[in-house]
């Protein structure tokens, strides 16, 4: 069986070998890519490199990536932060691809990252029969990384405890770790950094302190404001779900901007025309979720449906969605659809009496 | 005309306020050695070029244009320190070669009707020179080939491509004209094609007198030096130039805000604090870059955020690296910014957009030598601004005045005149928690005031004002004056007049306050307007509490006494026939009553008795409207002129069975108008009420229900409180009201029972976690 998802390195094999062949731009030490090759990669070429198509992996302002692309290439690491579900990981695991060949050394921060994640640890069975070797050692993603000169990703941080946030200052600004019971320190090779994401809506956790800050650059990924970009962003995304998961059927092009045109303006909390002051849902309303909305009424359509994707299937998808804990989002959403979808047209009047069923009591 | 000979001069085409531009055409012009430098620029402001080279002179500055024959008109040819323009005059000054503009003259300029051409766009304050190219902004052939370029917006492109390399002339000269080329590829809009013939003649005049095309250098926009090297100018197109209309010219202050708020090819550019470091640091864009990004680190920490030099460091080099990734010789305002974002401000925009953006854009005002001979307005204006310390930047300021001494008072008036005037510099901000509008800031209002807070910038458009203001007055005083005898005489009500005369007394005008007075003496005896009337009194009954000391006036307060006597009088004499009104005029009826009250109970001057009497009189009178009745009913009550017992029975009468029910519920309406509240306590006035509505016929009730609504609608839900109580208890429901009571406590307490067990438990499990 093959696997459901394939990491990027391996997804876009041809694409990035393609890049590096033709790659004439002076690479910075470590890099398999220039970093015009990869900012190629990440947005898109317009023309095929080496007889290969390289499609875009984000959607948006180009200026953003040359600035996550600049400071990697720097001794500072890369912060992304946003709101959940604006593509941050995913644009941390492209970056990491393309730079590194690798995007598999990563750690994921929660409130039980340990030091052991960040560093090391030991295999105690080894550990005991020989005694602090280094085959008993158990190298962290990040040791890994140092050693090899490659990106190591680091997600969620304000997940994370504030002792481990400080043990990620010595990392970041000595770049090195020190083994003492191996009287050893590892130094970072050259190509090493970090990119670590953080959620906007988390800043309360555990912020930040000021002296970690200092070591990384911020870029703020966007949510997307644009309807046909993020239309085009959600059908790309939704068709390689179904693609890897070998599940669903193909939504048609109507129910797709319906479905953006109700994120977007639940989101901003008035209609596309201005006219309308819509209530918006404590839930996040991000472009993952849209995804997730559209993918979900898609499979719901091929096992219950009549095999094609109808206003009742979204509309089944979208309740789950918009309304995760709060009673007040189903309020929110009830009121959204009897003042604005209700006057609407076509697909839009489906919708509105399929949800009604579902938003009742 | 020989075109070929125009070829032989020295051309060089430029970009208004470029720094590169300037950079290259300095090296040029040394080259060169023209002895006579010919100029894109209004031919007949070239006697001003040795106020503009001045070394007192200290840009930005701009030449204003603006039209002498009483039609509103001006123009604004704006120059930096770094527009190439200037350079050349600066430059011919040091070298001693002759500098002319040859451009078409500022009457010609101002004579254009462009209105369909540049629909939309204020002819006040978009350059003249530069209106022409703003075309190409809304056309957007300028932004859509930059972004074919790949770049975000056409002033990237134009930094990118022009400013940051390290052009030489020979190198500058070809990439600008093939730049023009694309300007030039649409079709030409005529009044640059007639502005080419105009100046070429002017190019070949010099020449014809004598000096050798070798000698003579030409500094003109792109698109014109394009035009003269391709010889595509036909020189009877000059005829077609519209008539000269009467104007003047003359050199004022410009500033930073303005120029970056002209956008467009030819108008103005982005950040023009930013481009004035990179002209002072040879054009070195990276320096510049530094040097702001130092800036932008300092103002961080004055506001106790962090910014330390290791990120100054960082997003120097982020924006070096950016530059690189983009192919660019040196960062521009676009990495500035991003590294800026990225570093300094931790990925939020928020600071940069609110005030670290600022001060690339910069404050700086510039200065004009004292030689130019500022008109009298403005060296008061600036004389006053210095020995007052009011703001002179251009920047909002909020300051206050305190208005109990003269030099405050003296600037307070100083500041009313400006605004009396029309000359755009300060207005009156909000005190404590109410607005100020533009109504408020004067009149009654300031008369009364101690106290005012004003926000006054300094623009370039006050200096405008101050210079098109001279033609009616030479004196703030005597424009004032001037603006305020218009406004006299266009007056035709006391009230109007009345108005004037605050006016004349808030802004220390004399002259106009006695006109005024003599004017609302002469409008008082005709005037039948009631409203008018009451407006008038109250203005001077304002005057006579609170002096006319402003004014430094030899009318004296007695004539204002006098006056306010006889206008309360002949107010009083109105009242009556005025009460009789149509329904739409009753708003301002009312409101006149309300004044002529209140100017009763305040000023002894007035006439309280006759007052009194007029309120009975309209309390009892029949013919007249009875909302006004109403209302005097009410104001009377509130007097305490009625008691209790009296008011009841007016009550019950107006509101009786034989009155129609709409009169009654109008009556109603002037009634609570008052103070309510007072009326609504009164327990017999409610049990009037009451039994007047329920004696309502249902029929009946229907028709009159939407005046009644509108009555009883003024009660808040204090008064609406009281009123119920004292329905309850007129209609004796007290009893059940109190069972009522006793339930609802009985509830709360076993709701507090429960809450206080809650409470226990709460503390219990506390104790058990200690």
């Amino acid at each position: 069986m093959p696997d459901i998802r394939l990491p990027a390195e391996a997804k876009f094999k041809t694409e990035l070998e393609a890049l590096a062949a033709h790659d004439d731009k002076p690479r910075p030490p470590g890099w398999a890519l220039s970093p015009r090759a990869v900012e190629t990669y990440i947005l898109g070429g317009s023309k095929p490199v080496g007889g290969v198509t390289i499609t875009p992996k984000y959607v948006g302002d180009k200026g953003l990536i040359q600035v996550c692309i600049a400071t990697l290439a720097s001794d500072r690491a890369l912060m992304l932060v946003g709101e959940p579900g604006t593509a941050k990981s995913w644009l941390s695991e492209h970056l990491s691809a393309a730079v590194s060949g690798t995007s598999a050394l990563i750690v994921q921060g929660t409130a039980g990252t340990s030091e052991d994640h960040l560093k090391y640890s030991w295999n105690y069975a080894l550990l005991l029969a020989q005694g602090p070797t280094p085959e008993a050692l158990v190298p962290s993603p990040v040791l890994r990384a140092m050693r090899s000169g490659k990106f190591a990703r680091f997600e969620e941080v304000t997940r994370t405890s504030p002792e481990i946030q400080d043990a990620l200052i010595s990392i970041l600004s000595e770049k090195q770790v020190s083994i003492p019971e191996l009287g050893e320190v590892v130094s970072a090779q050259r190509g090493f950094n970090l990119i670590a994401t953080a959620n906007t809506r988390d800043r309360g956790v555990n912020e930040m302190s000021a002296a970690l800050k200092r070591r990384f650059n911020f870029v703020t990924v966007p949510v997307v404001e644009d309807l046909e970009q993020e239309i085009q962003i959600v059908t790309k995304r939704e068709a390689e779900l179904r693609n890897d998961y070998q599940v669903g059927v193909p939504p048609p092009e109507e129910l797709s901007r319906i479905l953006l045109t109700l994120f977007q303006e639940l989101r901003k909390g008035v209609t596309k025309d201005g006219k309308t002051k819509v209530r918006t849902p404590g839930a996040v309303l991000s472009t993952a979720e849209a995804i997730s909305v559209l993918f979900n009424s898609s499979i719901l359509a091929e096992q219950f449906g009549g095999g094609k994707v109808t206003p009742h299937e979204l509309a089944a998808s979208l309740v789950g969605a918009v309304v995760k804990e709060q009673e007040d989002d189903v309020k929110a959403l009830r009121e959204y659809m009897e003042t604005v979808a209700k006057g609407r047209t076509g697909a839009w009047k489906d919708l509105y009496s399929a949800s009604k069923k579902l938003l009742r009591g | 005309m020989d075109l070929d000979l125009l070829s032989r001069v020295h051309l060089f085409p430029v970009r208004h306020h470029s720094p590169r531009t300037t950079a290259v055409l300095g090296r040029w012009l040394e080259r060169v050695k023209p002895e006579v430098v010919l100029i894109e620029g209004p031919c007949d402001a070239s006697d001003l070029i040795d106020v503009l080279c001045d070394a007192e002179t200290k840009p930005p500055i701009a030449l204003l244009g603006y039209r002498t024959d009483d039609t509103p008109g001006s123009a604004l040819w704006p120059f930096a320190d770094y527009s190439p323009e200037y350079a050349a005059l600066r430059w011919a000054k040091v070298n001693r070669a002759r500098a002319l503009f040859i451009d078409i003259p500022v009457g010609v300029s101002l004579g254009m009707d462009r209105h369909d051409e540049t629909a939309g766009v204020e002819s006040e304050e978009v350059p003249e020179g530069e209106r022409h190219e703003h075309l190409h902004d809304e056309e957007p052939l300028t932004e859509r080939f930059a972004r074919e370029q790949g770049y975000r917006s056409f002033e990237e492109l134009w930094e990118a491509l022009f400013e940051a390399p390290d052009w030489t002339p020979e190198g500058f000269r070809p990439v600008l004209l093939a730049w023009a080329d694309v300007l030039n590829a649409g079709p030409r809009q005529d009044y640059h094609r007639w502005r080419d013939a105009f100046m070429a003649r002017k190019v070949l005049e010099v020449v014809a007198s004598g000096v050798a095309p070798e000698k003579v250098a030409v500094v003109a926009g792109a698109a014109h030096i394009a035009a003269f090297l391709a010889r595509d100018v036909e020189p009877a197109l000059e005829a077609k130039l519209p008539k000269a209309v009467p104007c003047a010219v003359t050199v004022i202050p410009y500033s930073f805000p303005r120029l970056s708020e002209q956008l467009g090819y030819g108008a103005g550019n982005r950040a023009p604090h930013f481009y004035q470091k990179a002209h002072e640091a040879q054009c070195d864009f990276r320096r510049a870059t530094l040097e702001v990004l130092i800036d932008f680190a300092a103002h961080l920490r004055m506001r106790g955020f962090t910014a330390s030099l290791s990120d100054v460091l960082e997003a120097y080099r982020l924006a070096m690296t950016l530059a690189d990734l983009r192919e660019k010789s040196a960062p521009g305002l676009d990495e500035l910014r991003e590294a800026t974002v990225a570093t300094l401000c931790r990925g939020d925009a928020t600071h940069v957009d609110a005030f670290l953006w600022k001060s690339v854009v910069g404050h700086q005002v510039g200065r004009v030598a004292s030689r130019i001979g500022k008109n009298s307005l403005q060296a008061e204006f600036w004389r006053e601004l210095d020995t007052r310390r009011l703001p002179s930047t251009d920047s909002a300021e909020t300051f206050t005045l305190r208005l109990n001494n003269t030099v405050e008072v003296g600037s307070s008036v100083f500041l009313h005149r400006l605004r009396v005037a029309g000359i755009p510099y300060a207005t009156l901000a909000a005190t404590g928690q109410q607005r100020a509008s533009p109504q408020e800031a004067g009149g009654q209002a300031a008369l009364t005031r101690v106290r005012e807070s004003w926000q006054a910038q300094w623009t370039p458009s006050t200096d405008v004002a101050l210079v098109e203001k001279i033609v009616l007055g030479d004196s703030l005083e005597a424009v004032t004056t001037r603006v305020l005898q218009e406004q006299l005489d266009a007056a035709k009500t006391t009230g109007a007049a009345a108005d004037v005369l605050l006016e004349s007394v808030i802004t220390g005008c004399p002259q106009t306050m006695a006109a005024a007075l003599r004017a609302c003496d002469t409008h008082a005896a005709t005037d039948v307007d009631l409203p008018s009337l009451a407006s008038a009194a109250r203005a001077l009954s304002g005057l006579v509490a609170y002096g006319t000391s402003r004014a430094h006036t030899d009318v004296g307060d007695e004539a204002v006494a006098v006056l306010c006597q006889k206008t309360y009088s002949r107010a009083l004499l109105r009242v009556r026939e005025s009460c009789a009104c149509a329904p739409d005029a009753l708003p301002s009826v009312v409101e006149a009553l309300r004044t002529l009250h209140e100017v009763a109970l305040a000023q002894p001057l007035a006439d309280k008795a006759g007052w009194l009497a007029e309120a009975r009189e309209l309390m009892d009178s029949s013919t007249v409207h009875p909302a006004t009745s109403g209302l005097a009913t009410g104001l009377l009550y509130l007097a305490h002129e009625l008691n209790e017992a009296e008011v009841a029975l007016i009550v019950g009468l107006r509101l009786s069975l034989a009155v129609a029910p709409d009169e009654g519920a109008s009556w109603l309406e002037g009634f609570l108008g008052v103070n309510a509240l007072v009326l609504v306590k009164n327990r017999e006035v409610v049990k009037a009420l009451d039994d007047f509505l329920t004696s309502i016929d249902p029929e009946r009730f229907r028709q009159t229900l939407p005046v009644l609504r509108r009555a009883l609608g003024v009660l808040g839900t204090t008064e609406r409180r009281y009123l119920m109580e004292n329905v309850v208890a007129v209609r004796q429901l007290g009893e059940k009201g109190r069972a009522v009571k006793t339930v609802l406590e009985e509830k709360d307490t076993a709701k507090l029972k429960d809450m206080s067990a809650e409470l226990g438990k709460v503390l219990d499990d506390l104790d058990d976690l200690l």
